[in-house]
Order: C-alpha cells, then sequence, then structure tokens
C-alpha cells in the first residue's frame, strides 16, 4: 500500500480507510479548503477553467471504471454525456422540471443507454469492442440532430441550475456545485473499485475467462460497468448543459471520446488518482496551447503567416506523445513514484 | 538507474508545472499587437492613452481553419492598421485579446469567460458554431458579442449577440429571389434540392427554405445533409440526382462544399443543374479545392464586395493583406474579417464618444451595457464600402443586411447582381417548426 514505516492496521476498518495518517488527513483538508476557497481569489475565467476540468474529471471517472478497472473500451463517450446533457436539457428546459430531477434523470437515461451499446460487450472485447460503440457515437448524435424535442441541428436552451430556489447564476456557484459533485463521484468511484463489484470489474479486465470461472456473472458485471460509467457521464452531461447553457451536438464529437480515452490513459488507467491527474494535465494542456499562438505572433511578429497558430496544436500533439513515450503508465503512477522517494529521501535503500 | 532518476526529475518538473499553470494563465494573457508595417506609415495620432479591449475568439487551427485563419488574419491586420495608421480610437490603443479556439465548443466557452476576465469590452467569433457555444454565457453576462458568419438561432430572439452580416438564412432567401428573377425560365416551379453541412451553418438554410418555398414557388424536393470532414458525397449526390432536381444549394464550408461539387460534375448532374452556395461555402478556397474548371459557373451568394472593387477601404486593404498575408489575398473571409474589424473599431469609437474612457477601462457589466446601448444599437457606418452599411434596427440584431450574389467566372468570384436587402425572416411565425425563435 505504500504506507510510511510504522502505519500498522488494528482493525479491518483501519485497514480499508481511504486517509490513513495524519498526513493524509492533513493534506485532504488542505486540499479541500484550499479547492473551496478558491472563488475568493480566481477570476471568473479560471473559475471557468475550473468547472469544465470538474465537469470532464466526473465523465472521466465513469469512463475509467468502464475502461480502466472492468477493461471494456468505449470510444463513444462524448455521446454518453450527450443523451445526459440533452435529457437534462429537455426536462429542466422544455418541461421546467428541477435541476436535481433532470441531473439524476440525465444519469440514468445515459446508464440506460450505455446498456443497450454494452450488450456487444458480451462477444466481443478490445479494439472489436471499441469499435462497437464508436456507433453510439454516431447513432446517438444522428437520433440527436434529427428529433425535434432536442432542437436538432440548431440545439436548445438549458437553463442555470437550481436547487429550492437557490439559482447557481455565477461562476462561483457553479464551481461550488460542479466540484461537490465531481468530489461525490470521485469518492463513489473510489469505494466501489474496493468493494465486490469493483474486485469483480478487475478481474474481468484481467481475465474474463478465469473471472468466469470463478463465478463471475459476465453479463452482469460488464453490464453493469456500462451503467455505472455512462451515469457519471450522464451526470457530467446535466452540469455541462447547466454550465454552458446552450447545448449542440458538435459539442460532442468522436474527437471529443478519443481526448478521453487519452485522459484515463495518460492519467493511469485503473487508478483512482489516474482521472483527476489526467483531466487536469489534458485541460491545462488545451487552455495553455490557447495562449502560444497569440504569444508568438506578439513577440516574433517577423514569423512567416499561419505558422504561430499551426504551433499550438503540434505542441498539443507533441506533449502528449512525448508523455506517453516517456510515462506509459500514467501519470498516477509517476505520483506514486515520487511519494516512494520522497518517503525515503534522502537514503534510496 | 540515470534514465530513472530523470523521469523523476520530469515527474517532478510536470508537477510543479501544473501547480504554476493556473496561476501562470491569469498573468499571461497577450498584450498588444505587434505595430511593425512593412510599409513605411506614420502615425496620425500618437497612440498614448489606455488600451480599448477587442475581444476575439478565433478558429486558427482546427477542422475550420481554412475560413478561421484568413479571417483571423483580416481582423488583426485591421486592427494593426487602425492602431499605426489611424492613431489608434481617439488616440486610444485597440488592444486585440484573441485566442484560438480550434474550432472546439468546449474551449471557445472557456474562452468568453477569459475574455470577459481580460476587461473586452465585446467580442467577435467567426462561426456560427462557436457563437453558440460561447452565446448563452454571453447573453447570461449581458456580454455583447458579435459572429462574422452567423446562423438565425444566434439572433433569434435578438439578446446580446449580433450578426455582422445577413445569416445563412438570409442567403438562402436572397439566392432564391435571384434564381427565380434572373435564372428560372422553365415553367411551373422549380425543383429545389439542398446539400446542408450538418450543422447550423446549413440548417440555417434548410430552416429559411422552410419558411420560404411556398412563398416563392419553389418545390423543395431533396434534404441531404454532410459532415465537415466528408470526403465523398456519392451517395446522397445520387440520391438528389434521382430528384431530378433544376437547382441545388449548398450552405457548407469550402471544403466539403468542393466535395459535393465535384461529386455533382463526376454524376453528370453539373453543369446542367444550377449550384447556389451560401457565403459561408462561397470563397477563393472553394475554387482552389474543388478547381476552376469544376465550379465554373457556380453562383454563391457574399455579403462582401469582391477583391478589386472600387470602394473606399479597398486600397488599404488591399496594401496590408499583400504586405503581412500575401496568401490570403483574393479570399473573400479575409475582406470579411477585415470589415468586422473597421466595424469593431466604430463601435469603440461610439462607445469612447458617448460613455467616456474611464466607464470603458472597467470592463464590467456597467461597460458591456454601454457599449450595447450606445455603441452597437447606434451604429449606421458604411464599412468603407466592403459590405453593406451596418446599422441597427431594433428587434433585428443583423447589423448588416445586404448581400449580393457572384459566379465563378474564368476561375474568378464576381458579382452578377447589386446589393440586395435580406429582409428579415419571420422565424416566430413558425413556433411549430423553429422553438428556438420564440420571443
Amino acid at each position: 500500500m505504500g504506507l510510511p514505516c510504522g502505519t500498522y492496521n488494528y482493525s479491518y476498518a483501519k485497514d480499508m480507510a481511504i486517509l490513513r495518517t495524519k498526513t493524509h488527513w492533513a493534506l485532504f483538508i488542505a486540499l479541500l479548503v484550499l479547492v473551496f476557497t478558491a472563488p475568493l481569489y480566481w477570476n471568473n475565467y479560471l473559475l471557468g477553467v475550473a468547472n469544465l476540468i470538474g465537469i470532464t474529471l466526473i465523465a472521466a471517472v465513469g469512463l475509467n471504471i468502464l475502461l480502466g478497472y472492468c477493461g471494456q473500451l468505449s470510444i463513444g463517450h462524448a455521446s454518453f454525456i450527450a443523451v445526459g446533457a440533452y435529457t437534462a436539457a429537455v426536462l429542466t428546459g422544455t418541461f421546467e422540471l428541477p435541476f436535481l430531477v433532470g441531473l439524476i434523470c440525465a444519469g440514468l437515461m445515459a446508464g440506460l443507454v450505455g446498456l443497450i451499446f454494452g450488450i456487444p460487450s458480451l462477444k466481443v472485447k478490445g479494439f472489436y469492442l471499441g469499435i462497437a460503440t464508436i456507433a453510439a457515437q454516431f447513432i446517438i448524435i444522428w437520433f440527436i440532430n434529427h428529433l425535434s424535442i432536442t432542437g436538432g441541428f440548431t440545439g436548445i436552451a438549458v437553463p442555470y441550475a437550481s436547487i429550492g430556489g437557490f439559482v447557481f447564476d455565477t461562476e462561483a456557484s457553479q464551481f461550488y456545485l460542479i466540484m461537490t459533485i465531481a468530489v461525490l463521484c470521485v469518492f463513489l468511484a473510489k469505494n466501489l473499485a474496493r468493494t465486490r463489484i469493483g474486485r469483480a470489474f478487475v478481474a474481468i479486465r484481467d481475465n474474463d475467462l478465469a473471472a468466469e470461472v470463478m463465478g463471475i456473472n459476465l453479463f452482469y458485471y460488464k453490464l453493469l460497468a456500462f451503467f455505472i460509467g455512462c451515469f457519471l457521464a450522464g451526470i457530467a452531461g446535466s452540469l455541462l448543459a447547466h454550465w454552458i447553457g446552450f447545448m449542440n451536438a458538435e459539442q460532442f464529437s468522436i474527437a471529443e471520446s478519443i481526448l478521453y480515452i487519452g485522459m484515463v490513459i495518460i492519467g493511469g488507467m485503473g487508478t483512482a488518482l489516474g482521472p483527476i491527474l489526467g483531466v487536469i494535465f489534458i485541460r491545462l494542456l488545451q487552455q495553455g496551447v490557447m495562449f502560444i499562438a497569440p504569444m508568438l505572433e506578439s513577440a516574433f511578429p517577423a514569423l512567416p503567416a499561419g505558422f504561430a497558430s499551426g504551433v499550438s496544436p503540434m505542441f498539443f500533439g507533441v506533449v502528449i506523445v512525448l508523455f506517453l513515450v516517456l510515462e506509459p503508465r500514467g501519470l498516477a503512477h509517476r505520483w506514486m513514484l515520487f511519494k516512494a522517494a520522497y518517503r525515503l529521501w534522502p537514503f534510496s535503500y | 538507474m540515470k534514465s530513472r532518476k530523470l523521469l523523476t526529475l520530469a515527474g517532478v518538473i510536470f508537477l510543479a508545472l501544473v501547480m504554476a499553470v493556473m496561476p501562470l494563465m491569469a498573468a499571461c494573457a497577450p498584450t498588444e499587437e505587434p505595430t511593425t508595417p512593412t510599409t513605411p506609415t506614420t502615425p496620425t495620432t500618437p497612440a498614448v492613452k489606455g488600451p480599448l479591449k477587442y475581444g476575439m475568439s478565433i478558429c486558427m487551427t482546427g477542422v475550420a481553419a481554412e475560413k478561421g485563419s484568413p479571417m483571423g488574419h483580416g481582423k488583426l491586420d485591421c486592427i494593426k492598421y487602425i492602431n499605426d495608421e489611424l492613431g489608434g480610437i481617439n488616440g486610444h490603443p485597440v488592444e486585440a485579446i484573441w485566442y484560438d479556439n480550434a474550432y472546439d465548443s468546449a474551449k471557445a466557452a472557456t474562452i468568453v469567460k477569459k475574455l470577459m476576465s481580460d476587461g473586452a469590452l465585446f467580442f467577435t467569433t467567426n462561426s456560427s458554431k462557436m457563437m453558440m457555444a460561447s452565446m448563452e454565457i454571453a447573453n447570461r453576462a449581458g456580454f455583447p458579442g458579435f459572429a462574422s458568419f452567423s446562423s438565425p438561432v444566434c439572433t433569434n430572439p435578438p439578446k446580446h449577440i449580433y450578426a455582422q452580416m445577413p445569416d445563412y438564412g438570409d442567403d438562402f432567401a436572397a439566392f432564391a429571389d435571384y434564381y427565380m428573377k434572373n435564372i428560372w425560365k422553365g415553367e411551373g416551379k422549380p425543383k429545389l434540392a439542398l446539400h446542408l453541412l450538418n450543422n447550423p451553418t446549413g440548417y440555417g438554410a434548410r430552416d429559411a427554405a422552410l419558411c420560404l418555398v411556398d412563398d416563392l414557388g419553389i418545390e423543395l424536393v431533396a434534404t441531404e445533409e454532410h459532415t465537415a470532414t466528408t470526403i465523398s458525397e456519392m451517395e446522397s449526390m445520387t440520391r438528389i440526382k434521382a430528384a431530378n432536381p433544376d437547382v441545388i444549394f449548398i450552405s457548407s464550408t469550402p471544403a466539403p462544399t468542393a466535395v459535393v461539387i465535384k461529386n455533382a460534375f463526376e454524376l453528370g448532374l453539373y453543369p446542367g443543374t444550377v449550384i447556389g452556395c451560401a457565403h459561408a461555402s462561397f470563397t477563393s478556397a472553394l475554387v482552389d479545392i474543388a478547381g476552376a474548371s469544376i465550379v465554373e459557373g457556380v453562383y454563391g451568394v457574399f455579403p462582401t464586395c469582391s477583391w478589386g472593387d472600387d470602394v473606399p477601404g479597398m486600397a488599404k486593404m488591399t496594401e496590408y493583406c499583400q504586405a503581412y498575408h500575401p496568401k490570403d489575398y483574393g479570399n473573400m473571409d479575409y475582406i470579411t474579417s477585415w470589415a468586422e474589424a473597421l466595424i469593431g473599431a466604430e463601435i469603440l469609437r461610439l462607445a469612447v464618444e458617448s460613455c467616456g474612457y474611464d466607464k470603458l477601462a472597467a470592463g464590467d457589466a456597467a461597460a458591456w451595457e454601454c457599449v450595447e446601448k450606445n455603441a452597437i444599437q447606434k451604429i449606421n457606418y458604411d464599412v468603407e464600402g466592403l459590405h453593406g452599411p451596418a446599422k441597427y434596427i431594433a428587434g433585428d440584431n443583423r447589423l448588416d443586411k445586404s448581400v449580393r450574389v457572384f459566379q465563378v467566372i474564368s476561375g474568378e468570384i464576381t458579382a452578377v447582381s447589386g446589393w440586395t436587402d435580406a429582409p428579415r425572416i419571420p422565424y416566430e411565425n413558425f413556433p411549430d417548426k423553429f422553438p428556438w425563435a420564440k420571443p
């Protein structure tokens, strides 16, 4: 477990605790304080980026359960987010239902749609399943574009989220809402991985034949992984809809789906920390490259036309490639190594 | 062992960078644009006062870069011209705060927030898609903006978002009117097929067609759609061919439009059938991508003048384009965005004169309200002849309402009609078809 020397477990509950030492608790509380006081010293833009990270994190946690823990490749994750977003948009915008009803229904609807597209997982796996889930990307988006209730190609406006008369109409209030739900989702995922269900997921991922021989119901657990992963995607979609305020199917492209896989891989598949680090890394990198072209054009006016704007996507791609080459096991693994090295420092033996 | 240490070091550096990036992002907003013209110029008034911040969300990269890139160049060159040669706006330099949205909705949503945080007085986007990703955030905050290329949904119902030029629906209305008056010589109703990009660019035209075909006496026989990255439309064009249309209208961007026209050519559907394009399709990029011989005779609607037209703004725009971005010469998107920057500058001039710089310098909600009420809604500007006059009429958030019909003749995009006003299409009269237009 990589705990400091002298940390003993006198009970099963202690052994299972997520936060085991005083340092863990101190760091955790410090992190919570840092995150939840951020609106005091961050401007709306930084809060907006944090909100985007929070929403993305919820969806990535879902994909991590599906891909990282259960080993079921899904290349249609953005479409499941779209299902959640449009469910929330229609329920709260058109039918004027409360936000929380929309939120839960968004998760359930995305989960149910995920179940349908998860059925092929019983017959195929790996890249074959990936190709099967691409169908979700096209079919779901086609339906969204051609249903009148979703606003078709034009899109649909979504009101602010509100709970009990309190309207989340500022970036700061949205930040608290999104971060609270994101923390809950991460906590749920972390605990899920340590339950019977989580162990069944890992067994299926590592060797589904052996898992079946041990008595694990592949049909049930694979579909459960799809449901949970897509449920979280739906929750993320609902929050995204209320945050942006206007939904259009183009916001859920296949490129976005692939980016989600990239986040999980870069962060570290099958770890609770992985999606957090992966999402922060990719979203901050995206924001960072946004500044590159204006800065280059400003600093080097003699650069050929178009060069500066071309540097941004190149930089984005190169960083990801380098990262995968240098640390294929993800940021979470690097963090574990850092912690181990830090604990032993200055004696590396 | 050595590589292990290096990897550890790289990890530590990365984590430190992640922690540092958040505050850095707040500090690393772009500063003033470089001001080093290749042509010798002398500022008429030195720009020494505080800057006026003009926000831009530009798709310099991504799948729409063939339009976004020349548009970005056009507006940034124009700002350079305004600062260097005109001494800014009443002595205030125009500070172009721009970010590359890469035609990505999530980025566009954060960019509009960044522009608000940066204190921009208003913002612009090139495309309707990027505006749609930004507009509700802007509308909620009262942050005014306008899109160069827009869809009816951006301005209906009218809120804080404006359209620089007529939208894709207006393109259809103008082309259909021209077609019925000047091209159609047959008996009865001409058969129309639509080939649309599967986003608001395409469906803006479709919505107008649904509103207008009965009144215009046109029969809509086929509606097909394509993606921005399509490489073949043989299947959809075969279906269109089976419907035997007299005219095909395409509302898309240049690359997919080129694919559609090439496929029509290969199927023998064109020449023979009249092809018309909305303005997002119809630039020199279309001729370059498809080939001049294939698109010869294709019609298009465009709301700006052509390169080389005898209008007041042409000489300076041409000079800057050839000095800084010669590859964009001949591209009408460059004209569009140069005109956008001129309109932006006029808005800033009106705002400075009516609100005062101190109020604008705050770049807050009060400044935005002042800019919208006293500048955008008071504008009456000829845009130096580069497109129709920009003028606000209450209830109609399209600033310019004029278009012209062009045709590819000998490989050149040539005007074949005068300026025509595109009347506002009353989408709100069809609430069942267009729920987004409800007031």
